[in-house]
């Protein structure tokens, strides 16, 4: 008699054997990658909760399907599962947008539905550029980035850790985000539709803003 | 309001771009930041300009700000448990 295919079916020598190899293939092929999937998850759902969902989400599909995995390139299979998990899981989301303003509801539609090609590449294409730029800057532009943009400091206090004038981090900190954004508008990555967050920021403005 | 403001000197874009950085950063003075906000309000360029800084600085947090261990813990917890077979 033959058996489905099914996880379900673990009572046999042959189902544990099957779970045994599924458990291999797991460990070595999906294990390794978490990292990479959480950073992606927190890219795609821009929210720190959402993302471990939506990678415990595409852990258990990850699971479910490593017996069909070729062992090909991992991390493109993974991305994929993560990829249209994240859809289902804003499909899913959709019915409570209603309540919210239309741009988050419209925002949310759109990555559902037409999330063809375009919606899905413009999140990494935007962050591989950043990322790129961000990697190309000399040491001293990439530390003021990194204590101002990943720390959180203020220029003062960024001046102080580095022991230079405030003015010298201000100056070093623009011209090193000028230089990201250069690149994104040498990629084209600098229009309104290129925006993966969107450009309905403006409330996120921090400090003296309000 | 809008009057008053434009009394008070209204920013050029020119002003604005330079401005706009410290302005995101929150390190401008408040008279600084209202006249940002307010010319950003009416600005088309000015506004997607700024909506391309406030992208570049969450994209750099999601991908460069180091992940919290013990988030990634927990993950390979969850991850470890379903190679066993334990949840699904
Ligand atoms: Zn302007």
């Amino acid at each position: 008699m033959t058996r489905p295919e099914s996880e379900a079916e673990e009572s046999d020598a042959s189902a544990e054997a099957a779970s045994a190899a599924s458990t291999e293939a797991f460990n070595r092929y999906v294990l390794p990658e978490l990292e990479v999937l959480y950073r992606t998850a927190r890219s795609l759902t821009r929210n720190a909760t959402d993302a471990e969902d939506l990678v415990q989400d595409t852990l258990l599909r990850a699971y479910r399907a490593i017996d069909r995995f070729d062992g090909r390139y991992p991390k493109a299979w993974l991305l994929t599962i993560m990829r249209n998990a994240n859809i289902n899981r804003a499909r899913k989301k959709k019915p409570d947008l209603l309540d919210d303003p239309e741009l988050t509801f419209e925002r949310s539609v759109e990555f559902a539905e037409t999330s063809g090609p375009e919606e899905i590449v413009t999140d990494p294409m935007f962050d591989a550029s950043v990322i790129d730029a961000f990697d190309a800057l000399s040491n001293d532009f990439r530390q003021v980035v990194e204590l101002v943009d990943l720390n959180g400091l203020a220029y003062q206090e960024a001046a102080d850790i580095l022991g230079v004038p405030v003015g010298t981090v201000m100056s070093r900190l623009h011209r090193a985000r000028r230089r990201i954004r250069d690149h994104l508008g040498e990629h084209g990555l600098d229009s309104e539709a290129n925006l993966p967050r969107g450009s309905t920021m403006k409330d996120v403005v921090v400090g003296s803003a309000s | 309001m809008k009057l008053f403001k434009k009394m008070r000197g209204e920013l050029s874009c020119d002003d604005v771009m330079e401005v706009l950085q410290s302005y995101l950063d929150g390190e401008t003075d408040a008279d600084t930041a209202r006249k940002v906000a307010s010319h950003l309000d009416d600005c088309t360029d000015c506004d997607l300009e700024s909506s391309v800084y406030q992208n570049i600085r969450v994209s750099l947090s999601v991908n460069k700000a180091p992940i919290d261990p013990v988030v990634l813990d927990s993950l390979r917890h969850f991850g470890e448990r379903v190679s066993r077979g334990e949840i699904d």
